[in-house]
């Protein structure tokens, strides 16, 4: 898997300097320090009483890989048994069976903590966020409708938002049995419910407060926090997972360690 | 069997909404707000298009391509007329003949522009102060058209969506995209197109229910002139994007070999 990150970091470093010209387009309307520097301490913009959560957004890459670096100190993930020992499982065969590699979305919470950016638009209906992660995106419904109550099981599972204050609140169901909350390949079961509370801070600062509530997979709730960067001046590149898709022959190359292997 | 490509998709797709109609009803069946109504409630799709802010027509909503266009983005114009170069009627021909065995959209690859508007599923436009974003249903996809005035890059990456500005004329939303790979298909059929192509599109909402795209193929790597297409939609009232994730159980390689080639 590292490797693996290291070859994606790679590509796309490459890319960077042919992708220039046309990747730094300014962003309009962001305030700037006097030398036309984006200045992302600046307060968080506001409209119809709100913050503004819209912009291009990157995950602090902290939690990208392993969620439970957010979790509080003292803190653990309350694994019912099962779900333990199937995480240790995918930890210790180098994530074979992990859905992303097949080009599968990571679904919620996981395209959270993702190293790719993604873009927030905000509708008076819904917000929608737009990955750069396998080139996909969700829909959150913020029309005041209710989590229905028999979804079609899926990966993004069905997301609807209110606000508390200045506090987008999140929560979503309905998702499948396949999923995993993050790249080290915590389980989740179709029990999942998910609540991300969106908080900006500042300009340039968002934290997302995710709580996993899965009584299949956990003994109790839990939570982190993730934190968000603004990315100014620079867009969402088209990620084609499918195109040319390497993980199959480099993963059978890597070790096999028991027991689990070391966090990454 | 001359177009087999259209038969196992449709079978496909046919079967799997028919199958899992009755468990998503409840959900799905969402009505969409500020939705012009008859004195039944039904929606009412000749109303007049909805405007923004700025005067000029409001272009979101959940649209389903017409399916007449869908296969052949030229079903529509006389049998010969699309000026292929000789190699990209060569090429088309094989694609054709052998059932389409190297789309890239089997490998799950998006069908990019203008494919993506020529398929049987919906998409969600989304209008935006500066910026038109459409949400696919197709390999739960999107595509961003930037709409504050800029124009289009000099040196794109190659993509499959390309790069998308847009800018109104009057009533009409014209989309300029370039910056293509050379590995795009135009439609589900196979008409090629090289990274010198250059699509435009006209968006013309008529009404509340109904829009029109005007496609200009422009690619002089594969095609003698430019040549036009119109793909009418119609407005998808209560009701919702699914989930469409292509590599989720794909069979596409199991069935393709089967099918025999011809």
């Amino acid at each position: 898997m590292k490797g693996l990150r290291f070859l994606i970091v790679a590509v796309v470093a490459m890319n960077t300097s042919i992708a220039a010209q046309w990747l730094k387009y300014p962003t309009a309307g962001i305030p700037r320090t006097p030398d036309g520097k984006p200045d992302l301490s600046a307060p968080t913009p506001r409209a119809n009483g709100r913050p503004v959560l819209a912009g291009l957004w990157r995950p602090a890459p902290g939690l990208v890989g392993d969620m439970t670096r957010g979790l509080k100190a003292g803190e653990t993930v309350p694994f019912q048994p099962w779900a333990e020992t199937l995480f240790k499982e995918r930890r210790a065969n180098n994530s074979r069976d992990d859905p992303t590699a097949k080009c599968i979305v990571g679904g919620v919470p996981r395209s959270d903590f993702v190293g790719y950016p993604f873009k927030i638009l905000e509708r008076a209906e819904m917000v929608v966020i737009l990955y750069e992660a396998v080139h996909s995106y969700r829909q959150i419904f913020t029309d005041g409708r209710t989590l229905p109550k028999d979804p079609n099981p899926n990966w993004f599972g069905y997301s609807v938002g209110r606000w508390e204050g200045d506090v987008l609140v999140v929560e979503s169901s309905g998702f499948n049995d396949n999923v995993w909350l993050d790249n080290a390949g915590r389980p989740a079961t179709e029990m999942l419910k998910v609540t991300e509370r969106f908080v900006r801070k500042n300009f340039g600062q968002m934290d997302i407060e995710v709580t996993i509530d899965d009584p299949k997979a956990y003994t109790k709730p839990w939570s982190v926090t993730q934190q968000l960067a603004f990315q100014p001046d620079t867009e969402l590149l088209e990620y084609m997972c499918n195109e040319n898709n390497k993980y199959f022959e480099i993963i059978p190359k890597l070790p096999v360690s028991e027991g689990g292997s070391q966090r990454q | 069997m001359k177009r087999p490509m259209t038969h196992i998709r449709l079978a496909l797709v046919i079967g799997c909404l028919a199958s899992a109609a009755p468990v998503m009803a409840q959900w799905l069946k969402q009505p969409t707000a500020g939705v012009p109504r008859t004195p039944d409630g039904k929606p009412n799709l000749s109303a007049p298009a909805p405007r923004m802010a700025d005067g000029k027509p409001d272009l979101s909503g959940l649209w389903q391509p017409a399916a007449i266009l869908i296969g052949d983005l030229a079903a529509n114009l006389p049998k010969g007329s699309v000026p292929f170069q000789p190699w990209a009627e060569k090429l088309y021909n094989e694609r054709r003949a052998n059932e389409s065995r190297d789309d890239p959209t089997a490998n799950c690859i998006v069908g990019g522009v203008p494919r993506s508007d020529a398929v049987p599923y919906p998409f969600k436009v989304l209008h935006e102060k500066d910026l038109v974003v459409i949400l696919y249903e197709a390999v739960h996809s999107y595509r961003q058209i930037f709409a504050d005035g800029r124009t289009l890059p000099e040196d794109m990456n190659p993509s499959w969506f390309g790069y998308s500005v847009g800018r109104w004329d009057k009533d009409t939303f014209i989309v300029e995209t370039a910056g293509f790979n050379d590995r795009g298909w135009l439609d589900n059929f196979g008409k090629p197109a090289t990274d010198k192509l250059r699509v435009t599109e006209k968006f013309v909402r008529k009404d509340f229910g109904h829009m029109d795209i005007l496609i200009t193929i422009d690619d002089p790597g594969a095609y003698t002139k430019p040549w036009d297409v119109t793909l009418p939609l119609i407005l998808r009232p209560d009701t919702e994007l699914l989930e469409y994730i292509c590599n989720e159980n794909n069979k596409y390689f199991d069935i393709i070999p089967k099918a025999g080639t011809k």
